[in-house]
């Protein structure tokens, strides 16, 4: 019931319609056929994957984060802990809900991908990379909590809309790192979003994920969880 | 008549940083009661009202609700809460609001029961929550609060933002709920709201309750009222040993005198021949039943 409720919430809300599934498949289509850079087969599916890792990163970290700083201010989240519904449960629907979010942009852009450009995967890497891309959102769904713990909605907006862009643009999931400078290069290997987005793109051509992929995305996975664990403990004190 | 004590606290205490919101508060709560929570805005009224609901976390005294922790499961299924400022969940409709709530309880009442109470209008079920006038997010907030079938309701400033005709029947629904059995608590900082509809009123100062009673005892102590003038040749301190003076002051070149009895004082004052000019009656006002009080402890400490 809860869990159903938050999607529900999820899809009549404009903002995560128009963000998370309007605006990926618009640069997606922008980026393939008008600047048709002539790199072929392998940048259009390679391409199709970052913008699903924008979509899916910015639902955890724009939705869930700006959700939970609302849902404080306006009292409910106080009004929930009146009731008999245990805050793990609240959490848990609350992380369910995003899943199932995730698993329709993640439907909806391979739809359109495959009818549109026409790419060409096998039901194996099309699988694998659903996969990736969701079990990669977890250090970005603990972003959306550590943003959740900030008191206004519009500090909020503003701090995760900046975070989200420079991660997405830092992590080559606009342009491939290779032909932005250097320097860039190796912010990217420092950050999340590049790791997100360089295992699935690892799976489009063929391969696995490298081990290093999945153990930046597990440190900081680790590591946002810790700080948001932080800073409620920190808060409690506070009230 | 043996009373079942459902809410108890002892020596109560919250402090933020250096400001000491409530306390060393102790009362007790009776089934049944129809409570009134009064005093002014950071009397600690509210922050006693949170403490009990288990959202704030007392820095020392302990409190029993049905002779349990705040935050257990088995109380948070009896009660019904309305807190103040709570804009209910977006993109969702009153019904499925009202649905997700009842989904949470052992033994919630039946929709149409809440409806009826609640006077909700089968349209606004329909209605997205957020698209909602201020009167009617109070009323789906009302519902919600007695959705679960408590044994006990609080209600934070419920009456704020609602209209006359909206109050009058909000107070209806109240007075019906209590005659059930079910114990109200309600925090305001209206006198004439407590007076109007509590059975029990606690008056809130500076942290620290100081009149607990039935309004009529509670008024036996408060002012009824003021009168004030303007007088040459009156002595302060005389008019204190008047029998209906409660207390006397010069305020803006006027003598103002606080009494139990506006009617009875003015009868002294002619009859003692006080010389007065531009007589005005005052009616009490919380203010000057909080000023009175706060000062009737200075003395009696």
């Amino acid at each position: 019931m809860q869990t159903k409720v938050e999607i529900l919430r999820i899809f009549r809300n404009p903002y995560f319609v128009f963000w998370s599934l309007f605006m990926p498949i618009v640069f997606y289509f922008v980026f393939t056929n008008i600047f048709n850079t002539g790199m072929g087969d392998s940048w259009n599916s390679r391409f199709l994957m970052s913008v699903t890792c924008f979509s899916v990163m910015g639902t955890s970290i724009l939705t869930l984060g700006i959700r939970l700083v609302e849902e404080k201010a306006h009292g409910w989240s106080n009004l929930m802990r009146t009731t008999p519904l245990s805050s793990s449960v609240y959490f848990s629907a609350k992380m369910v809900g995003q899943t199932m979010i995730h698993i329709c942009s993640v439907a909806i852009i391979f739809v359109v991908g495959a009818v549109i450009n026409g790419v060409n995967l096998s039901v194996w890497q099309w699988l694998t990379s659903a996969l990736w891309i969701l079990i990669g959102a977890l250090p970005f769904l603990a972003i959306g909590t550590i943003i959740g713990a900030m008191n206004k909605v519009e500090t909020a907006a503003g701090i995760s809309n900046f975070f989200y862009m420079v991660l997405a643009f830092m992590g080559g999931l606009f342009m491939p790192i290779e032909v932005l400078p250097s320097i860039f290069k190796s912010i990217a290997k420092a950050i999340p979003s590049y790791h997100y987005g360089a295992g699935v793109w690892e799976i489009t051509e063929g391969g696995t994920p490298s081990l290093l992929n999945i153990a930046v995305l597990a440190g900081y996975f680790l590591l946002f969880v810790v700080l948001s664990i932080y800073i409620r403990r920190k808060q409690e004190v506070v009230v | 008549m043996f009373m079942e004590s459902i809410i108890a606290t002892k020596h109560l205490t919250k402090r933020y940083k250096d400001l000491s919101a409530v306390n060393d508060v102790s009362f007790e709560v009776e089934k049944g009661e129809l409570l009134a929570v009064l005093g002014k805005n950071g009397a600690g009224k509210s922050t006693t009202l949170l403490m009990l609901l288990g959202l704030v976390k007392p820095t020392s005294g302990n409190i029993l609700i049905l002779n349990k922790q705040p935050h257990e499961r088995a109380v948070k299924e009896r009660i019904g809460v309305m807190l103040q400022e709570v804009s209910v969940i977006d993109a969702l409709s009153v019904k499925e609001v009202l649905l997700m709530f009842s989904s949470y309880y052992e033994n919630p009442l039946r929709l149409e029961e809440v409806l009826e109470i609640t006077g909700i209008p089968i349209e606004m079920l329909k209605k997205k929550a957020y698209k909602l006038s201020g009167g009617q997010k109070r009323r789906l907030n009302f519902a919600l609060a007695i959705i679960s079938n408590p044994q006990i309701i609080f209600l934070d400033e419920p009456t704020v933002g609602m209209d006359s005709t909206v109050r009058r029947k909000f107070w209806q629904a109240i007075q019906y709920l209590n005659d059930e059995g079910k114990t109200v608590i309600f925090t305001t900082h209206y006198l004439q709201e407590a007076d109007d509809v509590a059975k029990r009123i606690m008056l809130f100062n500076q942290g620290k309750v100081i009149a607990d009673g039935t309004p009529l005892q509670l008024k036996s102590h408060l002012s009824d009222g003021a009168i004030s003038f303007k007088s040459d040749q009156v002595d302060i301190s005389l008019l204190q040993t008047f029998s209906h003076v409660i207390s006397a002051k010069i305020t803006d070149q006027r003598i103002v005198l606080t009494t139990s009895s506006t009617d009875a004082l003015l009868g002294e004052l002619f009859e003692k021949k006080v010389v007065m000019r531009d007589i005005h009656l005052h009616r009490a006002r919380l203010e000057d039943a909080f000023e009175l009080l706060t000062v009737e402890r200075g003395i009696s400490e």
